[in-house]
């Protein structure tokens, strides 16, 4: 195999700048000079080498791509970069068990209603098992820096889609091509209880229904081929289908369904599929597993549990007149329980001795730190946490001779903070993909003067969703410390009356709520204002996010 | 065969890890004991071991550390049996296509909803979770009991109870197909192609495959064995008479219709849903030995449900016809002893015929009464505890028990029976209307006359 050199990675990523994307240039201006050695060495830091396995004072040297060296009072080569470590803390790279990170989703085709819903294309029902994630990946993909920003190195991910959306891969968080991303392709046969819009399969109920008689199709697909293959004289030819094929190498148990499956149901439902047609189940995402811990341990199925929690209620200050309500003061308890059980969910599988990695895939990135901490403060040691992120998720990934810890020729994947990474004032200063060192300025902690700008006006915005552009006006008001507001959009003039807005610094952010097909879809943006221009991005819901803009009108 | 042993492996671990049924002991002291099949007994006791009744008769001492429900003044009948309702579903209709029978609300089954709690209140222990009517040949339904508050789905469901699948003829069909996209069927006749098309493919099907298996047994045999087909599968297992069909009817000429169908293909397992005009074609019932699930008194809610009449289900049961009485309805479902009861003033039925309406009968139509549906040594203890007389107005339900377990104590009826809450829902919402109370035949197949018309 061609080892590819980082310095030489360096030298295209720099070459691939200034070509093409000035604006990218801009960006990365301290990076545009290649380093003048692809070795490193981290000297007297805290090392954790794995979990359990600490070194103080140690040296890491990172060459070629690869940790050469740990140990204390190792060595220097003399090409080596000196960072001095002291009073910083270096763990192996972290590692995401499923998401889409740096991959590019498709434009959305048509979804209009065809002739007969009942015989769609497979593309449209969400059947597309032959696709394979590398075709989609772009490492330049803002979601990549994103995470690595964050300590995570390595991510499996998938392609977007229904039901079956194809194979996933391995990937590493940084490379200068998408091939180079890739640490193992096809590692993955991803499934999703999604259901086809106004197509067939459009319930829960017909995608399991299809679900079970492509794998049954593909078994016997699979059977004949190799009936033929044995003597194929006399025998009709076997008719070649890619979908079916994509089941092969999962009816061999070479590769494993990961199913995403967040809600206690669907984790059922995957069981109950895999109950029926006995296939390798990776269960991902997982946000509801607790009452299922005897159920995965019994099939000693692999988990990787979501990164996403849900939101915690803010402390309210209770207005002293308000009548009491202890029904509903009752019903908020309740949720608060709920809340906490999400986040201790991690704690519970621990107890019950199921290994498990994390995955990213609905976290909003910014969070994920934080909610380490929420899984920590309900239970999990950080010991463990960081056995979910580094680990743990390399052996459910089948990488733990490459990746996971801190040791002699594993791949340089590392991330080196000033404090414990589960301090909430901890700051990640180096993070090393394959080799390549991508540094981080330590911010202020403090907005710079703690003045808050004012916001209030009205606003044009333009988001970009899948079904187009979508225009409208978002007026804010001051009122007193804060702020209310209206919103309209392309598809309604009617001023939505906006939930929430808030100002900290110069981020301003605004939630109100849409009514699609009958039930509520909460919106959150969040953008940052730069005198008369905001920039960022809004979110809706299971919908996903996009990008937002915004100038201010001129007063009238 | 490695495969086979594997999931039968798989199978018996799943099985021991985790699919276990709360089955009681429990001790029903004293009460007015409505058998509906052997008499009514007053002061008379009911034991209950291993979620089985073991014993019904006078002063039985209560075995150690048994629970005991003082029933005196009360009238102890068995639980309810819904044979048509959409409760405990994800998803109702597959409405995508006019055949669906691959499809299988037992994938859908959802233990959190409250509605199970809520007609446990009503002394429903059992229910016949239905998909919707909006297709000709809908899907599989599963018959599930109301063990209200466990996790599993696989835990509602009433084990080894017979298959059965949904069917449905008339204006449902031919407008979600043929109105909304404008395809067969449109009209009535289409839905009987449809149906006729689907069983003779499926005969095919079996015949292809019992051709190729017939052929692989004689030596050196070599060939394509013919494309695996669920919907054929499900189909041909009707055919085979393994599947019991639930249709969704209304008028005389399209019940004599599909009686044809079935007669045509030999598919003797069959029972009519709503059956509005059922009366006028009784006696066909009858001699077919087709059985009726109806509702006491609703109709008018569309064009082909204006000729009805709430003498129906004493017209079908004089008849010979094996009838009950349903709900289709989150509502309607927490008090078909009322709707039982309409029975008597239309119709003079006697307690038991009333009360077999909604327990033994609808027990035969899912085919499990040989396990529920009556109080008897030996069947499972499913049973409904009322203040008064079932069929009296004045009725309230006290206690429901599934498998022996108490899963309903008027007593102790908590304001949030809530199994799982989510998190992500403001508060206020959940003491809103939620979206199971009302009617779901249609569900998920039209996304505005849901909300014009009433659908059944």
């Amino acid at each position: 195999m061609k080892r590819i050199y980082p310095k030489h990675v360096f030298a295209a990523l720099v070459l691939l700048c200034g070509l093409g994307a000035p604006a990218m240039l801009r960006a990365q201006e301290e990076r545009t000079l290649a380093p003048v050695s692809g070795t490193y060495a981290i000297t007297n830091a805290t090392v954790i080498q794995a979990p359990g396995r600490k070194l103080e004072h140690g040296t890491v040297v990172v060459k070629n791509g690869l940790i050469s060296a740990v140990g204390k009072g190792i060595a220097i080569p003399p090409e080596a970069i000196v960072i001095k470590g002291d009073s910083l803390t270096i763990y192996a790279g972290f590692i995401d068990g499923l998401s889409r990170t740096g991959v590019t989703k498709p434009k959305d085709e048509n979804k209009e209603k065809p002739k007969d819903p009942g015989n769609p294309s497979p593309e449209r029902a969400g059947i597309t098992p032959q696709n394979d994630v590398r075709d989609f990946l772009n490492p330049a993909d803002k979601s990549v820096e994103e995470l690595r920003a964050l300590g995570f190195t390595t991510a499996q991910v998938v392609p977007y889609g229904g039901m079956l959306p194809g194979s996933g891969a391995i990937v590493s968080l940084g490379a200068s091509s998408p091939d180079k991303m890739v640490l193992l392709s096809k590692t993955a046969f991803y499934s999703e209880l999604t259901t086809a819009e106004r197509v067939y399969p459009n319930t829960v109920l017909g995608v399991m229904a299809k679900y079970r008689e492509l794998y049954r199709q593909a078994v016997q697909a699979k059977a004949y081929e190799s009936l033929y293959a044995s003597n194929r004289a006399g025998l009709e030819r076997p008719s070649p289908d890619r979908i079916l094929e994509a089941f092969y190498p999962v009816i061999d148990k070479r590769i494993p369904v990961v199913f995403k499956t967040e809600k206690i149901l669907d984790l059922q439902r995957a069981f109950t599929l895999q109950a029926d047609l006995g296939f390798p189940l990776i269960a991902a995402n997982v946000k509801e597993g607790w009452d299922m811990l005897p159920r995965v341990k019994a099939t000693g199925t692999k988990v990787f549990l979501s990164l996403d929690l849900p939101e915690e209620k803010k402390e309210e200050k209770k207005d002293p007149k308000a009548k009491p309500d202890p029904e509903k003061d009752q019903l908020e308890k309740r949720k608060a329980e709920f809340v906490t059980l999400y986040a201790a969910q991690a704690g519970a599988f621990q107890k019950a001795g199921i290994p498990f990695g994390f995955s990213t895939l609905t976290a909003k990135t910014k969070d994920i730190p934080a909610n380490l901490r929420r899984m920590i403060k309900a239970g999990l040691t950080e010991d463990q946490a960081l056995a979910a992120l580094t680990t743990n998720a390399a052996q459910i990934l089948g990488l733990s001779d490459r990746l996971g810890s801190i040791d002699n020729g594993k791949i340089a994947n590392l991330v080196i903070t000033d404090k414990s990474y589960f301090d909430e004032k901890s700051k990640v200063r180096y993070v090393f993909v394959d080799g390549t060192l991508y540094k981080f300025e330590a911010k202020e902690t403090k907005k710079s003067d703690g003045k808050k700008v004012d916001v209030s006006g009205t606003w044009s915005y333009s988001t970009e969703t899948p079904q187009g552009a979508n225009n409208g006006k978002l007026k804010l008001k001051k009122d007193g410390d804060n702020y209310t507001g209206t919103i309209t959009s392309t598809f309604s003039d009617k001023e939505i009356e906006l939930k929430s807005v808030s100002v900290e610094g110069s981020q301003l952010t605004f939630t109100y709520t849409i009514r699609v097909q009958g039930s509520g879809v909460n919106v959150e943006a969040t953008a940052t204002v730069d005198g008369d221009a905001f920039d960022g991005s809004m979110t809706a819901g299971q919908y996903g996010s996009f990008p937002m803009k915004g100038t201010k009108d001129p007063n009238r | 065969m490695k495969k086979i042993l594997y999931s039968v492996a798989l199978l018996a671990v799943a099985t021991l890890g985790y699919a276990q049924v709360e089955r009681g002991n429990l001790l029903i002291k004293n009460g007015t004991v409505l058998t509906v099949t052997k008499g009514t007994f007053e002061n008379t006791d009911v034991l209950v071991k291993d979620g089985k009744i073991s014993q019904i008769g006078k002063n039985i001492a209560a075995p150690a550390g048994v629970k005991v429900i003082d029933a005196s003044g009360q009238f102890v009948m068995p639980g309810i049996i819904d044979a048509h309702s959409h409760a405990g579903l994800d998803a109702i209709n597959e409405a995508t296509a006019p055949v669906t029978a691959e499809v299988f609300t037992g994938d859908g089954l959802n233990p959190f909803q409250v509605g199970l709690y809520r007609a446990l209140g009503g002394g429903v222990t059992t229910i016949h979770a239905m998909h919707g009517s909006a297709n000709a040949i809908g899907g599989q339904c599963e018959t599930i009991k109301l063990r209200y508050g466990v996790k599993n789905a696989d835990d509602l469901r009433m084990e080894g109870a017979p298959r059965t699948i949904k069917f449905a003829l008339g204006e449902n069909p031919t407008r979600v197909h043929g109105g909304g996209n404008g395809i067969v069927p449109r009209t009535r006749m289409g839905v009987e192609f449809v149906i006729r098309e689907s069983f003779s493919k499926a005969r095919e099907y079996r015949a292809a495959w019992d051709k190729y298996n017939k052929a692989k047994t004689q030596k050196g045999f070599r060939g394509a064995p013919p494309e695996y087909n669920l919907r054929l599968e499900t189909l041909a297992d009707i055919l085979k008479g393994d599947i019991i069909i639930h249709c969704h009817s209304y008028r005389a000429d399209e019940i004599s219709m599909l009686l044809n169908v079935c007669k045509d293909f030999g598919v003797k397992r069959l029972v009519f849903q709503h059956v509005n005009e059922g009366f006028k074609v009784a006696p066909e019932l009858a001699k077919f030995g087709a059985m009726a699930s109806v509702f006491a008194d609703w109709w008018a809610y569309k064009f082909e449900v204006y000729y009805s009449t709430a003498y129906n289900a004493a017209i079908l049961t004089r008849n010979g016809v094996v009838t009950s009485i349903n709900s289709d309805d989150g509502e309607l479902m927490r008090h078909l002893y009322h709707e039982a009861a309409k029975t008597q003033k239309y119709g003079a039925l006697t307690d038991d015929e009333a009360l077999a309406l909604i327990t033994l009968n609808p027990a035969k139509q899912l085919g499990i009464d040989a396990r529920v549906g009556s109080l008897e040594v030996g069947k499972e203890a499913d049973i409904a505890i009322f203040n008064a007389h079932p069929l009296s107005s004045y009725t309230i339900p006290t206690f429901t028990v599934v498998d022996g377990v108490v899963r309903f104590d008027r007593a102790k009826d908590p304001d949030d029976m809530r199994i799982y809450v989510d998190p992500t829902q403001a508060v206020d919402m959940a003491t809103f209307r939620d979206r199971e109370q009302g009617d779901h035949c249609l569900d998920g197949a039209e996304e505005n006359l849901v909300n014009i018309f009433g659908l059944n």
